[in-house]
């Protein structure tokens, strides 16, 4: 054995570790999610599926997991929007103070979102808007706007030169081109990023918690119930939550890459990965 | 005079402190050919984008029908473009991209189709109607290119380097086709490209362009036959040139003095030179005449033969005078064959004096 | 007339211009109506938020309610107070503690990645190293806690063999499990990338001038992916300088940082002022830091 072939599968072997240690709360949260203990100990007490009838059932949780739906839709559909408008912007036009225009766009999420959350709770309740799943969608739309800006920021680096020329050219006015011609050729952006602001709220927890009052979400809810006490309740969402997330996805995907043959071949778009 | 379908009167664009066109004057008549010709960065892409309203000319005023139209939007102009990178829609199909400019006007649906399958009929890739544009080749992409360029019926179509990512044998084809189009429909087409043989072979008018600026304009013949400038006589090609100056001035002759001799040269009327001016002898390729030890007429030159491009019939020898200088001299092949020359053989090659061109040294 | 394009037959086609409504307003309408709607948005919730929690720090608390005024007093309290210090360093060496240890976890998993992995297992990895983030945080978190308990699952395996069992729950091991939970896979994923990135034939040319293995790495590799390692460590300290949850479940909120303290203000009493001469302070430390990096990043040579 060369010594340069050993090291190579000590490297690859450390990678496999590595990606162990990611993995190993999520399958943990899994296999005790089906443990019939409540003090998720080891060994294991046994399989059951106890815990996943006890959390659909409970209303906290049906509650929650509707208000997180809710803000998840709402706040994707605003970000991506805005954030669409602001990525064209910075595309198509020069003006003063640009560098200004893209860090208000793209500071939010280096604020670290407790501080963040801290702040638009004190600033939120002085406008008489905190409280309430409006003030959690504000916020979010806040910390998502970078994230969707990014993504139809470099889709539009992608389209050819002249294509927007060319629908002015044909007599488009600046509209008609934007719906004609810019939407469809960033339409997998504009998908990706509803997918990407969606799972950014659907996950997030510190602005949600200062800013909610009553109306929790489902990270919420789990920051609560972790607070309080060892819940196996946590363990049945988290995996819940898991699928419905890599379900998202993996259908994003597939959506994106089988439009891609017909639409746009050859120039398969990376979905921010 | 009436006013022409374009004229662009003392129009320049500027990037900053670059001057990318300076002050230039053009008119263009309805129905002509145009070929706007020169080397890239000449300005004649930033002219014609001009034309379309894709950039705002720094000053002059450019008028469609006696009407300033400088200020006019892209998209308020007839004056659609067919460009170099086709840029087709990707993600439309091949009829809906011939329907946009109908759509854009606002074209009712069931006829925008109608109309844009006619062009297509036209164009001969109806059958690929509903296509996605880049399941086609090179030739029924730059089809689709025209056609949807022309489905709104523009007097004018403005065309940047279009065949430039075309194979050869396609374009040679394609300029054909162009030619006839044009002539079919009797509307201008204003083509700008860097290629001699395309603007020679279908226009009726050469704009030559080099550094923001118009070096000639006239018939392809004319602009061949006689150069306007030392670049228009080393850009158009095969034109060999030696510099000297006027030793003799007679009624419309000349005796040039040159490192390799006097030569006779016939002046063209209304042109004045002195005794003494420094000068550009111009002689076309295939004016030259050679021989192996003697040519007839007044000026001749001894050199040899060093290289041979063969093209189809023609071939172009090139022939070592010393001093660096080597002239191009193009014959038929069967004309070539009778004389027996090989390479690194002495000859002589000699000129009429009509057939050299004086210019003036600027 | 002549003069008319001659089509084979002239379809009647609506001229382009649609009315002569002045096109600078509509072009500028058009503009504003793109560049704005994230401006407003971000000015009037973001900025303005921030700029509010600036002005809160120097409000006063008086029987329980938040009242407009101009004092020093919260900052003085906040700054002289030991437990204060005390806990901006500790939160400090903290997050600095966690950019070392991922970042010298990472490298040897991210130099795998880039070159020891054939591309498609890249993208593979890649790909898993992303899923995480699709994940809650909190969950995985509550997931480390089962694992590192008293009697949890790795006290057991060590149990077999004869080891343990450790107290890895509730201390500093257990809070830095945290920060990698958030913070491992992104730190090899922007070393990847940056190594990824590395001109191979650099990595020949100095295997040709007999450079070792060993000495490569640190010569060449490290030093070419200065800027991405440097940036690595940079999200690593930032992302847990902030981090509320790990100090919080696994740390068992003893000893504080200033995310805890920040959340004790705030939801056990009503000292928001305060906590936002913490959140202030924090601000100010991520923008030195990250200003720091990035001027060490981009030093000497100023190359990419």
């Amino acid at each position: 054995m060369r010594a340069a072939g050993l090291v190579t599968w000590i490297l690859r072997a450390y990678v496999c570790l590595a990606l162990l240690f990611v993995f190993a709360p999520i399958i943990t949260s899994f296999i005790y999610s089906f443990d019939a203990s409540r003090y998720a100990a080891f060994p294991w007490g046994g399989f059951s599926t106890q815990w996943y009838g006890e959390a659909l059932a409970d209303p906290a949780v049906a509650s929650s997991f509707r208000n997180t739906v809710i803000v998840a839709l709402l706040s994707a559909s605003l970000a991506t929007a805005i954030g669409f408008a602001a990525a064209y912007t910075d595309y198509r036009y020069k003006f003063f103070g640009k560098n200004a225009y893209l860090a208000l766009a793209l500071l939010p999420p280096t604020i670290p979102a407790i501080i963040l959350g801290l702040a638009m709770l004190v600033f939120l309740s002085r406008v008489s808007l905190s409280g309430g799943l409006h003030s959690i969608i504000i916020s979010h739309v806040v910390y998502a706007i970078p994230f969707a800006m990014a993504l139809v920021r470099l889709r539009l680096s992608q389209m050819p030169a002249d294509l927007e020329a060319v629908a002015w050219n044909l007599g488009a006015g600046q509209w008609l081109t934007l719906r004609s011609v810019i939407l469809p050729f960033t339409l997998p952006a504009i998908l990706a990023a509803l997918f990407l602001t969606m799972a950014v709220s659907f996950d997030e927890y510190a602005i949600a918690w200062f800013v909610s009052g009553f109306s929790e979400t489902l990270p919420v809810h789990i920051l609560i119930l972790l607070q309080r006490e060892v819940s196996p309740k946590v363990n049945v969402i988290g995996s819940v939550a898991f699928i419905i997330s890599m379900t998202l996805i993996v259908v994003a995907q597939i959506i994106l890459f089988a439009r891609a043959p017909a639409k746009t071949r050859g120039r398969s778009f990376k979905t921010g990965s | 005079m009436t006013e022409p379908l374009l004229a662009l009167d003392r129009v320049t664009k500027l990037y900053g402190d670059q001057i990318a066109v300076h002050p230039l004057d053009l008119q263009i008549e309805a129905g002509e050919f145009i070929a706007i010709m020169g080397p890239s960065g000449c300005g004649k892409t930033t002219t014609l984008r001009m034309i379309a309203g894709l950039e705002k000319p720094s000053g002059g005023e450019i008028r469609l029908r006696g009407a300033r139209i400088n200020d006019k939007a892209p998209w308020d102009r007839d004056t659609p473009l067919v460009w170099q990178s086709l840029a087709l829609f990707p993600f439309l199909s091949v009829v809906k991209n011939v329907e946009f400019g109908l759509k854009a006007r606002g074209v009712e649906a069931k006829e925008r189709h109608k109309r844009s399958m006619k062009w297509l009929e036209r164009m001969g890739i109806a059958q690929y109607h509903s296509r996605p544009v880049d399941a086609l080749s090179g030739g029924e992409r730059q089809r689709v290119a025209l056609a949807r360029a022309l489905v709104t019926e523009p007097e004018i179509l403005l065309l940047d380097e279009p065949l430039s990512a075309l194979d050869a044998y396609l374009v040679v084809r394609m300029q054909a086709e162009l030619k006839e189009l044009q002539r079919q429909l009797g509307i201008t087409f204003c083509y700008v490209t860097h290629s001699q043989s395309e603007a020679f072979a279908m226009a009726d008018r050469v704009v030559i362009m080099s550094q923001g600026r118009i070096q000639q304009v006239g018939r392809p013949r004319e602009i061949y036959r006689a150069p306007a400038n030392r670049f228009v006589a080393s850009f158009i090609g095969a034109n060999n040139m030696i510099t000297g100056c006027v030793r003799d001035v007679g009624d419309n002759k000349a005796a040039i003095e040159t490192p390799f001799g006097v030569f006779q040269v016939n002046r063209s009327p209304g042109q004045t030179v002195r005794a003494g001016d420094a000068v550009t002898l111009v002689i076309s390729a295939d004016r030259l005449s050679i021989g192996q030890d003697d040519v007839s007429g007044p000026n001749c030159l001894r050199g040899t033969v060093i290289g041979e491009e063969f093209v189809g019939a023609v071939m172009t020898l090139h022939i070592d005078l010393g001093a660096d200088t080597v002239f191009r001299l193009q014959l038929q092949q069967h004309a070539l064959e009778q004389l027996d020359i090989a390479q690194g053989q002495q000859v002589v090659i000699g000129w009429k004096p009509e057939h050299a061109v004086l210019l003036p040294e600027s | 007339m002549a003069q008319h394009a001659q089509y084979s037959d002239k379809e009647s086609v609506p001229p382009a211009s649609r009315g002569k409504a002045s096109r600078q307003e509509a072009s500028r309408v058009f503009a504003l109506a793109m560049a704005l709607p994230m401006a407003v948005w971000q000015c009037v919730f973001f900025v303005a938020a921030l700029a509010f929690l600036a002005v809160m720090a120097f409000w006063s608390v008086q029987n329980f309610r938040v009242v407009p005024d101009f004092t020093f007093a919260n900052w003085v309290k906040m700054f002289s107070a030991g437990y204060f210090q005390q806990t901006y360093l500790r939160t400090f060496g903290y997050g600095a503690m966690a950019a070392a240890i991922s970042s010298v976890l990472a490298f040897p998993c991210a130099y795998g990645i880039a070159f020891k992995l054939p591309r498609q297992a890249q993208r593979l990895v890649v790909a898993c190293l992303i899923i995480p983030y699709f994940t809650s945080y909190l969950v995985r978190t509550f997931a480390w806690k089962i694992l590192l308990t008293d009697n949890g699952v790795i006290n057991a395996v060590l149990g077999w063999v004869g080891l343990g069992p450790f107290s890895m729950m509730s201390n500093l091991f257990a809070v830095m499990i945290g920060y990698l939970t958030l913070i491992f896979p992104i730190v090899i994923l922007l070393q990847y990338f940056s190594l990824a990135n590395i001109d191979r034939r650099l990595i020949e040319a100095a295997h040709n001038l007999r450079c070792g293995a060993f000495s490569t790495v640190f010569r060449v590799v490290i030093p070419s992916a200065k800027i991405g390692l440097i940036l690595a460590a940079t999200f690593a300290f930032i992302l847990s300088f902030g981090d509320f949850v790990s100090p919080s479940f696994l740390g068992n909120n003893k000893p504080p940082t200033l995310s805890i303290l920040m959340v004790d203000a705030v939801k056990s009493g009503s000292q928001w002022p305060r906590a936002a001469v913490v959140a202030l302070s924090m601000i100010a430390t991520l923008v030195a830091v990250a200003f720091l990096a990035m001027s060490t990043a981009y030093s000497r040579e100023g190359r990419r």
